[in-house]
């Protein structure tokens, strides 16, 4: 049962030329994760079995060539139909690279600053073979690209940006909209809510249909949600901040924005287990997984181990086994390591193996203070979560003038307390 | 096999991480450069609290395991998007991240320094440990460098790993050429692998004056005895096809030249330099000079002071501001060059390329990744190392004309270093101000590629084995005896 019931697929894309069912619009990664295809791409210097891993764009292990376009992220990319995915540095294909042989000639890691540094000759030899063995897609279909140059960007005007449209972002936003504001919400994400979009129904979240409603009080005055639209970076390149977004199209745009104030609740990246084995195709964010489930019906596997402690991953295990997956709920997995080469088989931890298919890591993820750092924001290192976290004051100002923060990237938090602390971050940036 | 990652972009594993650490890699910038975490298509969105957890459990402080410096875009972006953006709309700023709080080591894990060396070295760039190296293989093994941060800092650890013999006077042509030969030895003499590339520079020449330039220098190189040729647009496009042949006239090919990785050639000459018996001072920061008559006769750090005989000044572009805590005017003016590097493809790029007149270079690295420059004529003197706006909307306009379908390319990562401008664009070398207070300064953005060749013949000189052309044409004084020529075949 890849699917649940009310999901069927609407068209068929091509992953090496085998045929796979997918919904239009759901992204490129859930389709296979439905077809029971975890493995999607080679790692860059072992070539080992890859597959989508954050499922949310943050990480880098499922880059596909789809639509004759390199590089491109499988779960970031939507599918339409007769969409051409093809896997990348691999021999002849990811699922069958015979380049796999490189992870078992060098078990114990590839030490490239000595290799063959003892002979002219033999060094020579490897510059240049290793130099076809590198890197990952190869140039883009000249057909792919599009025919004109984009329309060119011009700064538009908005009171205020917010990165990010889950529970923190949308609060703010709401805030800014009741104050009058133009707002402009930017999420790279295809919907709007954020880890909302879970479905997970814990204590205290607000729920989608709330998002929904933020979403219009935003549109209400004069305010836009921009999704698919990923904010590049917030330089300044003549004093105050210039944002410039990337907005997926089609058309791709790029759009620039100087707004009088930022709210950056940009959440968190997904964090991979630091276990023996644990970049095996199956091992995934279970947010990731979750939005998947909700959205697009997406069963994942026969038999899932869901790691972490607390409401969140009791929630998510709760949801896949209402889906009919077998689930064991782990607090944590010190010393685990993951069995299965081409897709988890089991979990070896405190000398048990568990079967399974599905590791969802459910573990928080890792503040994305990216944009806020380049203002000049600082950031505290959270010794209990081991993740650096913004430094922010009760009201989200974080001592940059104009930059504010909440939610997840000032630290570890449920959705109601970041939705709480968006709204008071735009209730200070009003 | 089990492997544990901690990086599973650039498949690093989490026994790396520990090696680094025990070879003395500390904080996460110098973690991230020996390893290469963070540095592959998710730019340390997964790793960097991972490793930075690793590194403490090891013994790192706080101050070790900060997250390396931010740098945009945010997500990888392609070529051709960026290049609707109109790059004169944005002036010139200082750029991103605004006040980096960079990883570093403490005072107090530090080695502590000597009271005395015979000879200290400002800068732990590719000059100064060079210098370093080749002095210890002369004998004069009491050698202290001092490095304001981590090894790989400033523009050693920032330029695009160019090596040319294309230059326009027989001195240059012959350090370069001396350089591409060490370059060729140097991870079987230096035991560390430098990834050098002779895959050749093709500078595109679209005017007819750029036309007649290249057919000068042409004239000079053959006489020199390179593989220079003029050619012309199909033969351009058999070395690279890609290229949009309505952009440039004729070309000036020299297959010979090559690209190198540049952070291990510091790892390279610091390690036998150390092995040797000088030592290597990082997060030392020079704050004064102690001078008698007319010597100098101490170092003064953030961490005490040493006395020497000889100071020898290789700071890049901090040159000026260290030369005038001595009290010494230098003419130099650092200036802010900015870079790019796209995501890794399969080799496609053999020659770096560079457009004469706009100042865009790019070339591909061993990993695959597209490594690019373009400078900016409003750019001001200063050290600033910010990344804008502007310069990805002009690399990417430039680019894309030069070659179209890297609008389907994407930018990973933006960085700035500083070039260490002169007004003949030609170094500063020997005594200024001081007898024993030395320059090595001034390369204008092609130090990297000199550093190997005038390292030898400084060391030589300043261990009596003959002094070469060089320390008497390029002195200090001599912007104050009259008119200088000026070098102008600079990239970027």
């Amino acid at each position: 049962m890849p699917r649940l019931p009310t999901f069927d697929p609407d068209c068929t894309i091509f992953l090496d030329g085998e045929a796979v069912p997918a919904r239009r619009g759901e992204p490129v990664a859930a389709a296979l994760l439905a077809h029971g295809r975890p493995l999607v791409s080679r790692s860059a210097k072992y070539h080992r079995p890859r597959g989508a891993f954050c499922l949310t764009g943050s990480c880098g292990s499922c880059l596909v060539r789809a639509g004759g376009l390199p590089n491109q992220r499988a779960c970031r990319t939507p599918c339409q139909d007769g969409l051409a995915v093809e896997t990348q540095n691999a021999l002849p294909t990811a699922q069958h690279d015979l380049l796999g042989a490189i992870d078992l000639v060098y078990p114990r890691g590839l030490d490239h600053h000595h290799l063959m540094t003892w002979n002219g000759l033999a060094n020579h030899a490897a510059v240049a073979f290793s130099r076809r063995l590198a890197g990952l897609g190869t140039l883009p279909d000249v057909g792919a690209l599009p025919a004109e140059g984009s329309a060119p960007a011009t700064e538009e005007r908005f009171d205020a940006l917010v990165v990010g449209a889950g529970p923190a972002g949308l609060a703010a936003a709401e805030a800014l909209a009741e104050a009058g504001r133009r707002v402009l919400v930017a999420d790279a994400e295809p919907a709007a809510g954020g880890r909302l979009r879970c479905r997970l129904g814990l204590p205290g979240e607000p729920d989608l249909a709330w998002a929904a409603r933020a979403v219009a009080k935003v549109t209400a005055a004069g305010g836009e949600v921009a999704l698919r639209t990923a904010v590049l970076g917030l330089w300044r390149d003549g004093g105050s901040p210039l944002a410039a977004l990337d907005a997926d199209g089609p058309p791709r745009r790029l759009r620039l924005v100087r707004p009088e104030r930022i709210v950056v609740a940009a959440g968190g990246h997904p964090q991979p287990p630091a276990i023996a084995d644990g970049d095996r195709p199956g091992v995934y964010g279970g947010r990731g997984l979750a939005v998947a489930l909700a959205e697009h019906g997406v069963v994942p596997g026969r038999r899932a181990v869901v790691l972490g402690e607390g409401a969140e991953p009791e929630a998510l295990a709760a949801r896949l086994a209402a889906a009919g997956v077998e689930v064991r709920q782990l607090p944590r997995a010190e010393g685990a390591r993951v069995l299965g080469r081409a897709r988890v088989r089991a979990l070896e931890v405190a000398g048990e193996r568990i079967p399974c298919d599905v590791v969802a890591i459910a573990t928080p993820p890792a503040p994305a203070t990216e944009l806020a750092r380049e203002l000049g924001a600082e950031i505290l290192l959270d010794a209990t979560a081991g993740v650096f976290a913004l430094r922010v004051a009760a009201d989200g100002r974080t001592g940059v003038d104009g930059l504010f923060a909440a939610g997840e990237v000032t630290g570890v938090m449920d959705g109601a307390r970041a939705a709480d602390s968006g709204r008071r971050a735009g209730e200070a940036a009003r | 096999m089990t492997k544990t990652f901690v990086c599973t972009c650039e498949d690093v594993l989490l026994d790396e991480v520990r090696r680094a650490f025990e070879a003395g890699n500390r904080d996460l910038e110098s973690v991230k450069r020996y390893t290469g975490l963070g540095t592959g298509p998710c730019q340390g969105k997964s790793c960097v609290a991972l490793v930075a957890r690793e590194l403490l459990r090891l013994g790192a402080t706080p101050a070790e395991v900060l997250p390396f410096t931010v740098r945009p875009p945010y997500r990888p972006v392609p070529l051709g998007a960026l290049a609707a953006i109109e790059p004169d709309d944005l002036p010139v700023d200082d750029g991103v991240p605004v006040h980096p709080a960079a990883a570093r080591t403490p005072a107090a894990e530090l080695a502590p320094l000597p009271a005395r060396a015979d000879v200290v070295i400002v800068g732990g760039g590719i000059m100064g440990l060079a210098l370093a190296y080749e002095l210890t293989r002369r004998g004069t093994k009491d050698v202290l460098v001092l490095e304001r941060a981590y090894l790989n800092a400033g523009a050693s650890g920032r330029n695009g790993g160019g090596v040319r013999a294309q230059w326009t006077t027989p001195t240059m042509i012959r350090l370069a050429r001396r350089s591409l030969e060490l370059c060729d030895r140097f991870a079987v003499d230096m035991g560390v692998n430098v990834w050098f590339r002779r895959g050749g520079y093709l500078f595109l020449a679209p005017t007819r004056e750029q036309v007649e330039r290249i057919e000068r220098n042409a004239e000079l190189h053959r006489q020199e005895g390179l593989r220079t040729r003029v050619i012309d647009r199909a033969q351009a496009l058999e070395v690279v096809p890609e290229l949009d042949p309505s952009r440039f006239l004729a070309a000036s090919y020299n297959p010979d030249d090559g690209v190198v990785f540049p952070w291990p050639f510091l790892w390279g000459y610091a390690g036998q330099a150390e092995a040797a018996g000088a030592r290597i001072a990082t997060f030392t920061k020079v704050t004064g000079f102690e001078t008698a008559d007319k010597r100098v006769t101490a170092v003064v750090t953030d961490r005490g002071r040493v006395a020497c005989d000889l100071v020898v000044v290789a700071a890049g572009a901090w040159s000026k501001e260290v030369a005038a805590l001595a009290g010494v005017a230098l003419p130099n003016r650092p200036t802010r060059h900015e870079i790019l590097v796209t995501e890794p493809m399969k080799p496609w790029l053999d020659p770096l390329v560079s457009v004469l007149g706009n100042g865009l270079y790019f070339s591909q690295s061993q990993r695959g990744e597209l490594v690019g420059g373009m400078g900016d004529p409003l750019e001001p003197e200063g050290v600033v190392q910010g990344s804008t706006l502007r310069f990805l909307a002009r690399f990417a306009r430039a680019a894309v004309d030069c070659i179209p379908v890297l609008a389907g390319t994407r930018v990973l990562r933006q960085w700035a270093g500083c070039y260490d401008v002169t007004p003949d664009n030609n170094p500063v070398l020997g005594p200024a101000g001081f007898e024993n207070f030395h320059q090595l300064s001034g390369f204008v953005g092609h130090g990297f590629m000199m550093a190997p060749a005038v390292a030898e013949l400084y060391a030589d000189w300043l261990t009596g084995r003959g002094k070469h052309e060089i320390f008497e044409q390029f002195t200090l004084d001599r912007f104050s005896r009259g008119p200088v020529a000026k070098e102008d075949f600079i990239i970027g």
